[in-house]
């Protein structure tokens, strides 16, 4: 019966509503242009954050990583674990992985002629590694590796520490398991540049071959296995297969475990977001107040009859609640159809911000955006803008609500 | 107080004292109003008609005195209650506004039956049963603005006896009409009197309503000072 009743009521407050055509469109036209706003900044942004942390992912640590158990908290060079390419089958046949790569990985001395500095030596399988990373793409001189030659690839700012040029040799000095200290000389054979200067300045990458020959390691040891994932939102589940999955001597890691403070960061971002729907919430809840406050002063000898014919207070309420409500509903209804054409385009073409891509680029950004619609945008949009469109009309409702009948008329 | 009785005022006083001045509206009225009465309360601008009838429909309270509204005191009623009695017991017609403009005159007939919570169906029946009953059937889908003064005072009268209350107030009914057209307002409400013993009760200083009245009551300064019945 209440139903019913507020069916009948909605279509009185809907018909009122376009009592005053050009204040009602009005005020639907804030509401359409602030959900139009919302979501595309919102998408957008959602979508910005999201590309920071995986190209920060993309960078080295992928999704997901496989140590022997104990390496995270310690990554010492004996902590290596055997049959790695066997445990790299096994993960690879999870239909969340895309593609996973062996590591070889220690703390090392790199040499030159005129200087020397303290690097990460990585042991990668150039192809494997190439499919999980973003190291190959990053290349600004010479080339990638390719194939088990001692050849290795240092940042552009090694190099210059270095003072050594595409060609020129290093010596790559480590510390091995069984405490000796294993020293080789590699080629330069690229040189790269990402995102990260610290990134450019410690790591150096070898043939996975050559750095189990340096360390003295068998040949099918590694210390990481990682992982790059269909989906980034699939690690934890992937994590909790793996555990059971693998034995006991392994240790599986999400990005959330290796880069808290990046995931944190991110979660930071998308919660700066709600200060522009306050924003935009507050500039649309004058405008709603100050329409609905009218559009109510106005018919005071109306309610009055209302109330003398014997409606309550609370239907009363509802009904200028409901009108305010459907301006909410309707512009937030017209903002979505207005924004998704321009969503579904961004999200095919990218928003192209390659005028600002050199401070993006310090971002660890890309200069081309996709915005990402989420269930949460959806759910954002569709609560919050009603709810400021109810919030209102409270006051105007109030001022409907003590409407005395006796008076009201008097007034006429 | 009679067991009969519908509404009943007891030695009612009414001050309004928000302005400067406090207004004495009514100084102590008496009155009985029995099922089946057509009663006009006269008097000139002033006298406290409108104040009267507010009280007796139960959109105000006495400063002193008692209204029962059968036998039920109004003074003990809440804001609800009386939005309650007055939605299920009383029908208004009042001067003007009477009409929620977006809606048409069936559906201004229907609002009061879909505020009762009444079926959607049989709002629908009973509201164009009673534009038939009253002649104005054409008019059912006329919004407020497309009939005239007259046309509009009716479609209230019909909302104000669809919900078959007990008694109809109307204030000053016939004031923004001709007269013939008043003339044929009273008729109409004459007509549901005879023929289905609905109660009036009017507010007028026009005489053609006063002579309409089979019970005159004279107001003055908020006195009742002259009672006739015909
Ligand atoms: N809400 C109010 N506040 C203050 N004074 C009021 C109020 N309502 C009525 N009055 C005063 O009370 C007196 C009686 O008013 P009321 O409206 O009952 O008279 P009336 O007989 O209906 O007059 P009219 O024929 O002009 O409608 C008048 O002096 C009026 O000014
Ligand atoms: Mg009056």
């Amino acid at each position: 019966m209440r139903l019913r009743d507020t069916i009948g009521l909605t279509r009185v407050a809907w018909r009122n509503l376009w009592r005053n055509r050009r204040r009602t469109l009005i005020v639907l036209s804030s509401v359409v242009v602030g959900v139009f706003v919302l979501v595309l900044f919102d998408t957008l942004n959602l979508g910005m954050v999201a590309q920071m942390l995986d190209n920060h992912l993309r960078l080295h640590v992928g999704h997901v990583q496989i140590h022997r158990e104990g390496y995270h908290a310690n990554p010492a060079v004996e902590q290596f674990f055997q049959d790695a390419a066997t445990v790299q089958q096994q993960v690879a046949t999870h239909p969340e992985v895309q593609a996973v790569a062996p590591r070889v990985l220690a703390h090392g001395l790199l040499s030159s002629a005129y200087n020397n500095g303290g690097v990460q030596l990585v042991g990668i399988v150039p192809e494997a590694e190439s499919l999980v990373t973003f190291i190959a793409k990053q290349l600004v001189a010479g080339r990638y590796l390719h194939g088990e030659g001692r050849e290795i690839l240092i940042g552009e700012r090694l190099a210059r520490k270095l003072e050594v040029r595409l060609g020129d040799r290093v010596v790559a000095m480590a510390a091995r398991p069984d405490g000796q200290i294993g020293s080789e000389v590699f080629r330069v054979a690229g040189l790269f540049r990402t995102v990260s200067a610290d990134f450019d300045r410690t790591m150096a990458f070898i043939p996975i071959d050559q750095a189990r020959a340096l360390l003295g390691l068998p040949s099918d040891a590694a210390h990481e296995l990682v992982l790059l994932l269909n989906d980034a939102r699939q690690a934890e589940t992937l994590k909790a297969h793996l555990q059971s999955a693998l034995p006991d001597t392994l240790e599986v890691l999400t990005y959330r475990d290796i880069v808290p403070l990046l995931v944190m960061q991110r979660d930071l971002y998308a919660q700066m977001m709600y200060l522009i729907y306050l924003i935009i919430g507050v500039a649309l809840i004058f405008g709603i107040i100050n329409a609905m406050l009218m559009a109510v002063l106005e018919r005071l000898p109306e309610f009055g009859v209302l109330r003398a014919i014997g409606m309550s207070e609370g239907r009363l309420f509802l009904l200028v609640s409901l009108e305010s409500l459907l301006i909410g509903l309707l512009g937030t209804a017209l903002g979505w159809g207005l924004s998704l054409p321009v969503y579904a385009y961004l999200a095919h073409h990218g928003l192209n911000l390659a005028a600002f891509s050199e401070a993006l680029t310090a971002f660890g950004i890309g200069a081309v955006i996709y915005p990402r619609l989420t269930f949460r945008v959806v759910w954002n949009a569709w609560l919050i803008i009603p709810l400021v469109a109810w919030l209102g009309a409270l006051y105007p409702a109030w001022r409907a609500l003590h409407v005395e009948p006796v008076e009201a008329m008097r007034a006429v | 107080m009679s067991a009969m009785a519908i509404v009943q005022a007891e030695q009612v006083h009414k001050i309004y004292d928000e302005g400067a001045v406090p207004v004495e509206a009514l100084r102590g009225v008496s009155l009985t109003i029995a099922p089946g009465e057509f009663t006009v309360i006269a008097g000139p601008s002033g006298s406290g008609k409108t104040t009267l009838l507010n009280l007796l429909g139960a959109l105000d309270v006495p400063t002193t005195g008692r209204v029962f509204f059968e036998g039920q005191d109004l003074s003990k009623l809440s804001r609800r209650e009386r939005a309650r009695l007055r939605l299920y017991k009383i029908g208004f017609v009042f001067q003007a506004y009477n009409l929620i403009p977006v809606l048409t005159a069936l559906e201004n007939v229907e609002f009061v039956l879909l505020l009762q919570g009444v079926p959607e169906r049989e709002r629908r029946r009973r509201a164009l049963e009673v534009l038939e009953q009253l002649g104005i059937g054409e008019l059912a889908h006329k919004r407020p603005h497309e009939m005239s003064g007259g046309q509009q005072q009716r479609v209230a009268v019909a909302r104000a006896v669809v919900s078959r209350p007990r008694l109809i107030l109307a204030d000053e009914p016939t004031a923004n009409l001709d007269s013939a057209t008043g003339a044929r307002l009273l008729d109409l409400m004459e007509q549901l009197n005879r023929e289905q013993g609905v109660t009036f009760v009017f507010s007028s200083h026009d005489p053609q309503v006063i002579e309409r009245g089979r019970r005159l009551l004279w107001l003055h300064d908020g006195r009742i000072e002259r009672e006739e019945r015909r």
